[in-house]
């Protein structure tokens, strides 16, 4: 019965959205926070492309579509998954979940989706106020929004395995902030986040066409604003659910090999 | 004690080589990022507003030098939710040194060697490829505007970690957040509004780490004076964050056992 | 005979550990040279628990205590060995072996630190399935034993340590699994709360829940538990009932003089034939046979010959216990017999 299954990780969604609301403060604030960093982004691309010009084929409405595209996906799956994990591998409290009689992938992958639904509720109400800030963008037609609403849910699994795989490298290292710096640097720069991937030279978009990272952030924008659109749209989502069952097989073995070297302090 | 602290944490982080270079080599790419961009844009356009390639590295590479002092100076401050969360600041305020200083050497940033070789980098290569008069008086006083903003910006860390004494979060998001606000000063602040340019020059004076510095000495725009003010910038950031301390002290119970 | 519930043979659990020559110049060195040294936290445990014993598995710090509890539970993989817990190898199949057990950190809570002690027990009450009715009669047992009404609307991190141990016990109930460990269960706590915690685990293991506790604290053991292992250096030195253990140390107290002038240490030993006098004029330790005499009388010989100033008198530790194993005091019983 995949009701009773699904039962503790339902549970696990609905703490971790819990536990998140307890401190609302913060929460709201950093996403306030990351409302300036979109604020710049904007600001400096109204300026390179007051003229009219397009850059690289983006005028300013596509790109400001763009940005808030990508400022959605950056808001989904925050740090939050990785650096609790973090913090219980490193401190041992992991032997505690160990205990609990749920897959740790799957249950981190539950906690993750409890947080979603806190940061897609706050990104939607940011981009509202971005639009009334800084004018309307451009909104494709039904087909092109519902393909670009499926490449949206699947940068939500995507994004956790990645931050999650990323995650697991705490049973080899005890410096995770090193990690997820690398981490959240090449993801920056290959997920087309920073600026879209056309602006980089020919060897560094083929760099990113090949690794999962585009999935996060220039797949769904790209099919958002159509320059993705029919079989173009339907590949790339393709190319995003094959990362996704790749990465969740690959972290699945990567857990048990790191259950295999794990050593637990205080023993 | 505040640099014996910092010394010990130099040694305790080479103990785990390893790990050590993980971090070299995480930073080193994170400083990249920026760079990436400005490379990307500066490639399709020759100027943002009227700032060269150039003159925006120099401003890049001021906020890069001032987050390198920053991670290590005070890279304890952003465990200050954790001891505040858990009620370990009990173990500082015993002790006869100010909380302050103990909080920011609580952890050494090893990522600060990282990030200021960067900085250094960048900032020499700009000054190298500008064309500045530099005069005896002239480097005097960008010598002490630049350490004045190296300040503002360690200040700043430890003003917005502070909120940790108000926020009750276990992770810094806040924090964090501040520091992204800072990260836009990496571009000429003219590209802003008018109400976001008067934030980040006179609240939360970012504006003082890299833009205005590097607009005094390039000698660049109507503003250029303003650099001048950054000691006084400096002061203001000191000033708030000793009070944020003395006041969040008093809102501090310690929790749990 | 059934297969007992806990059976491990062989049981063995190896850690690499860097070899670092000391200083900056060692650490460089191990980056080039990479040696490790092999350190056997458990080396070759058989034990055997049938269901409805309670055992007390103890021993010095470092000795292999909680590495035992963490391969029983699954959450470490042995080097070497077999392990079977209710049928099921806890580090193959983790997830049906957490159904069976509880277990109790003594040093880390499974309380969610921002959110009430009660909205971790409904977490609890959804990962493990627990049907409502269940739960709620559970839950109204546990309170009322634990005195749980209080501490239900408060978040983790405002508990007391002995509040938290109460909390982190029912979560571990919840449920109802029918073999407990409890790792370190009183650390830290004050004796009051010692003292319940400890009442507590005697009702537990009085309606059959099988117990295995570590502790280096021997009064955890008294009254719980009937049967005590002893490990040292990853290995168990002694499996035997408590009772035979509890007789030969319940005979052996230490008691701690300071005199107000320093005496003469022959004149003591000659006072008090049978025990044995250690230490210095100005401060000494008199270890004698509780049976042979009373502390009372210790004290009255002492004080005819000086006056003290301080003293102080020890119940034997879990020290104790390892030393006299080691000096033959305990008879070593063939492992694996339940006593």
């Amino acid at each position: 019965m995949p009701s009773v299954a699904m039962r503790p990780y339902l549970a696990i969604a609905r703490i971790s959205w819990r536990s998140a609301l307890a401190y609302r403060i913060p929460f709201v604030l950093s996403l306030c926070m990351m409302v300036f960093n979109l604020l710049a982004m904007l600001s400096l691309w109204r300026v390179l492309l007051a003229s009219g010009h397009p850059l690289a084929g983006f005028t300013w409405p596509e790109m400001r579509a763009y940005l808030l595209v990508s400022f959605v996906t950056g808001c989904l799956v925050s740090s939050f998954t990785d650096f609790t994990m973090a913090f219980r591998i490193q401190s041992g409290l992991v032997a505690l979940d160990l205990t609990q009689p749920v897959h740790y992938q799957r249950a981190r992958f539950a906690q993750c989706l409890g947080m979603t639904v806190l940061e897609s509720a706050t990104a939607a109400v940011v981009c509202g106020a971005a639009l009334a800030a800084f004018g309307a963008i451009p909104v494709p037609a039904l087909p092109q929004l519902a393909l670009f609403l499926v490449s949206l849910v699947a940068v939500v699994p995507l994004k956790f395995l990645i931050v999650y795989s990323s995650g697991l490298l705490c049973f080899w290292t005890h410096n995770y902030l090193g990690v997820s710096f690398a981490r959240a640097a090449v993801s920056a720069v290959l997920s087309g986040a920073l600026v879209p991937l056309v602006f980089f030279p020919g060897w560094l978009r083929i760099l990113a066409e090949v690794l999962p990272f585009q999935g996060i952030a220039s797949t769904p924008a790209l099919i958002y604003l159509g320059q993705a659109s029919g079989w173009d749209a339907v590949r790339l989502i393709g190319i995003q659910l094959l990362w996704i069952a790749v990465l969740w097989a690959g972290a699945s073995a990567a857990w048990n090999a790191a259950l295999r070297r794990l050593t637990i302090h205080g023993g | 004690m505040y640099r014996r602290s910092l010394g010990a944490h130099v040694r305790a982080s080479l103990e785990y080589e390893a790990d050590f270079w993980i971090l070299v080599f995480g930073v080193g790419l994170s400083q990249c990022v920026g760079l990436v961009f400005i490379g990307a844009v500066f490639a399709k356009v020759p100027h943002i507003n009227g700032w060269g390639l150039w003159e925006v590295v120099l401003m890049y590479s001021m906020m890069t030098i001032g987050q390198g002092c920053s991670e290590l100076f005070a890279e304890g401050s952003w465990d200050l939710p954790m001891l505040v969360n858990r009620g370990e600041l009990d173990r500082m305020l015993v002790r006869p040194y100010p909380v302050i200083l103990q909080v920011c050497s609580f952890r050494l940033g090893m990522n600060a060697f990282g990030t200021l070789a960067v900085g250094t980098v960048l900032l020499v290569t700009a000054l190298a490829r500008l064309h500045v008069h530099w005069t005896p008086a002239r480097a005097a006083i960008a010598l002490l505007v630049f350490a004045s903003a190296l300040v503002v910006k360690v200040s700043l860390t430890v003003i917005a970690n502070a909120s940790a004494f108000w926020l009750r979060g276990t992770i810094s998001t806040f924090a964090a957040g501040a520091d992204q606000l800072g990260d836009l000063t990496r571009y000429p602040l003219t590209i802003y509004g008018v109400g976001l340019r008067a934030f980040l020059s006179t609240a939360v004076p970012f504006a003082f780490v890299g833009f205005f510095p590097a607009a005094w000495v390039l000698g660049h725009g109507q503003s250029a004076w303003v650099g001048l003010l950054t000691p006084l910038a400096a002061a203001y950031c000191v000033t708030v964050a000793v009070l944020a301390f003395r006041f969040g002290l008093r809102r501090y119970d310690s929790a749990g056992n | 005979m059934d297969e007992p519930l806990i059976r491990a043979r062989a049981l063995t659990k190896t850690f690499r550990r860097p070899d670092k020559g000391p200083g900056l110049a060692g650490s460089a060195r191990h980056l080039i040279t990479r040696k490790y040294t092999e350190h056997h936290a458990i080396d070759g445990i058989d034990l055997d628990v049938a269901a409805g014993e309670a055992v007390a598995y103890v021993g010095r710090n470092g000795a292999g205590k909680s590495t035992t509890v963490k391969l029983l539970t699954g959450i470490l993989v042995p080097s070497s060995g077999e392990v079977r817990v209710a049928g099921v190898v806890p580090h193959q199949d983790r997830i049906a072996n957490a159904r069976n057990i509880g277990v109790v950190f003594g040093q880390r809570t499974q309380l969610w630190w921002d959110l009430p002690v009660r909205e971790t027990f409904t977490l609890l009450r959804d990962m493990y399935r627990i049907p409502p009715e269940r739960y709620r009669a559970t839950l109204a047992r546990l309170t009322e034993v634990l005195d749980l009404g209080p501490l239900l609307p408060v978040t983790g991190r405002k508990l007391s340590l002995g509040q938290r141990m109460r909390a982190d016990l029912a979560a571990a109930l919840l449920h109802e699994p029918p073999i407990v460990y409890l790792d370190e269960p009183t650390i830290g706590l004050d004796i009051e709360v010692k003292d319940r915690v400890r009442e507590f685990l005697r009702d537990l293991v009085a309606n059959g829940t099988t117990v295995l506790l570590t502790t280096h604290d021997l009064g955890d053991i008294e009254d719980v538990c009937r049967r005590i292992v002893i490990v040292d250096g990853g290995r168990i030195i002694h499996d035997g009932p408590l009772a035979a253990v509890r007789d030969e140390l319940a005979r052996e107290r230490s008691m701690h003089v300071q005199p107000a002038v320093p005496v003469d240490l022959a004149a003591i030993r000659a006072a008090l034939p049978g025990t044995e006098v250690s230490g210095e004029p100005g401060e000494f330790s008199i270890r004698f046979d509780r049976f042979a005499y009373s502390a009372g009388q210790v004290a009255a010989a002492v004080m005819g010959l000086a006056e003290i100033r301080d003293f102080r008198i020890d119940e034997p530790g879990i020290e104790d216990v390892v030393r006299r194993v080691y000096e033959g005091g305990l008879v070593e019983s063939p492992t694996g017999a339940p006593a």
